[in-house]
């Protein structure tokens, strides 16, 4: 494990604000364990835990926070000076900190849709779902990570992606579902684990080509951005 | 015992003799710097994007249901309609704007200047809360107000078609208002516990949008009462809750067309005073503690 990924996880860790990030896999599993044990038919009530909560929220939302945490929250504090000047490739400094962040966020995001897939079908979709969740969670942190090194407000524009793209114009405008993260994960864990619960217009060729794209070449432009990379001041 | 050898100069600068503005008018200013900060208004272009994209989206919404209208006469959503499809919109709108009011200054540790004027911490958090209020407020209203001045100029009945068209668009204002309490008291709430803007926004969408599930998920439990109640776990649709109840047909024309809430329209009156004064005094709290500091 390098130094910048132990620096990064403890950046990550070592505040109490990761706390934060709890509540979100903790409601997924409750609500699963409260649909399971009231015996609710799990065609009713895995779609919306699974895909509303799960896949349309917790794992953008936990993506987004940390996959722009782990360079936004240094750019903004003035301590990515320190680990610029030092003589690393600026590969070295990108991919150990897109590890980490994709590793969290696909641990935060696997566990409780693992447990919340076994509650609705079987182990089978569990898997699934932690695959593909895994896989989404890589993309979103390559994507998010990129988004804080192009602007200053890497966030919001996160938001835009999340709260816009996917979540207003994929419900009433088909079309876009085609470049939307969430979607391709929905297609791949449909894929693994063919059930009725899980639906989508996306072809899985079409996600597993779009979703590789989108991680590699967002790292690529993550690494070319920090080659040229200007510090700067608080915007106004 | 030396003698003391500091001194004070007069170097010349010219005192303050005129009137001096007392709480009322600190809070005025506060009040509107606010608002001007919402909307990014004195700032950078920088930030004026987002709340700008968000309210030319709303525009354009608005525009396009007044055109259909016109064209085709049938009205596609009622003015109420219109806030409740726009939720995300006002989801978004208030990660970018709560965190700008409350977390910057935190982070910059200027709360200390604020509180050497004759302002009362209280009125420092209300000032803020009720800029985000009104901002909100404008945002729903505002392309109400275009929708409504398309209907009263395209409409077949002349005045008294305007009029009818006045009395539909009041309730949706007083609507889009109550949309505008309990998002503003929450979001701000959320925002002034951090003094990171990143994790202000990031925690706004995330205690918002994560209810919304909830919802969806009580709402097919086999228990009628749970169902009926299910709106309470979700801001957004606590609010459509309590329009449906206190403005049915204004709002939701033709039975059976608003949230099915049954005969429990007084608990989310209440739940949602409730929730809007606990998040007040919440923020309240939370700034006796930060300005102790």
């Amino acid at each position: 494990m390098s130094t910048v990924s132990w620096i990064t996880a403890r950046g990550l860790f070592g505040r109490r604000r990761f706390l934060m990030l709890l509540p979100l896999p903790a409601v997924l599993v409750l609500l699963a364990v409260l649909c399971r044990s009231l015996g609710v038919d799990p065609g009713q009530w895995a779609p919306p835990v699974l895909v509303g909560l799960g896949l349309a929220v917790v794992l953008p939302v936990v993506a987004l926070i940390v996959g722009t945490g782990v360079l936004g929250a240094e750019i903004d504090d003035g301590t990515v000076v320190h680990i610029l000047t030092k003589p690393l490739p600026r590969w070295q400094i990108v991919l150990p900190k897109l590890a980490v962040a994709a590793g969290v966020s696909a641990v935060t995001v696997a566990v409780p849709l693992y447990v919340a897939g076994v509650l609705a079908d079987s182990v089978r979709l569990g898997l699934g779902l932690v695959v593909a969740s895994a896989l989404g969670a890589l993309a979103y942190s390559a994507l998010f990570l990129a988004l804080s090194l192009v602007t200053r407000r890497p966030v919001l524009l996160g938001l835009v992606y999340v709260l816009i793209w996917e979540g207003l114009l994929g419900n009433f405008v088909s079309g876009t579902r085609v470049l939307s993260i969430q979607q391709w994960v929905i297609a791949l864990a449909d894929r693994i684990a063919p059930t009725d619960l899980l639906s989508t217009t996306v072809s899985v060729p079409v996600a597993v080509v779009l979703t590789a794209l989108v991680s590699v070449g967002f790292t690529v432009l993550a690494i070319d951005r920090l080659r040229s990379f200007s510090i700067a001041g608080e915007t106004s | 015992m030396p003698e003391p050898t500091g001194v004070i100069h007069d170097i010349g600068y010219q005192r303050y003799t005129g009137p001096r503005l007392g709480r009322r008018h600190v809070f005025g200013a506060l009040y509107l710097h606010g608002l001007r900060t919402v909307f990014g208004l004195g700032r950078s272009a920088k930030a004026k994007i987002f709340p700008w994209l968000v309210v030319g989206i709303v525009t354009v919404v608005a525009a396009g249901l007044t055109a259909v209208r016109s064209q085709i006469g049938e009205v596609v959503m009622t003015y109420a309609q219109f806030a409740d499809a726009m939720s995300w919109l006002v989801i978004f709108f208030v990660a970018v704007a709560a965190p700008e009011l409350v977390s910057r200054d935190l982070r910059s540790g200027v709360l200390p200047l604020y509180f050497s004027r004759p302002l009362p911490r209280d009125d420092y958090a209300l000032a803020k809360l009720l800029s985000l209020a009104s901002a909100l407020w404008l945002l729903l209203g505002g392309p109400q107000l275009v929708m409504f001045l398309g209907a009263a100029f395209t409409t077949p009945d002349g005045l008294r078609g305007t009029w009818n068209e006045l009395l539909d668009l009041l309730p949706g204002l007083l609507y889009a208002g109550l949309w505008a309490v309990v998002f503003a008291a929450i979001g701000l709430l959320v925002a002034s516990l951090t003094g990171k803007r990143a994790f202000a926004a990031g925690g706004i969408v995330a205690v918002f949008l994560m209810t919304t599930p909830i919802v969806g998920v009580l709402s097919i439990l086999p228990s009628r009462a749970v169902n009926e109640l299910a709106l309470l776990a979700s801001p957004s649709t606590l609010v459509q809750g309590v329009g449906s109840w206190a403005l049915q047909d204004l709002l939701y024309p033709g039975a059976g067309t608003g949230p099915p809430i049954g005969d429990f329209g007084p608990v989310y009156a209440v739940v949602t005073a409730l929730l809007v004064a606990a998040c007040t005094a919440l923020l309240l709290l939370r700034y006796r503690k930060v300005a102790a500091r």
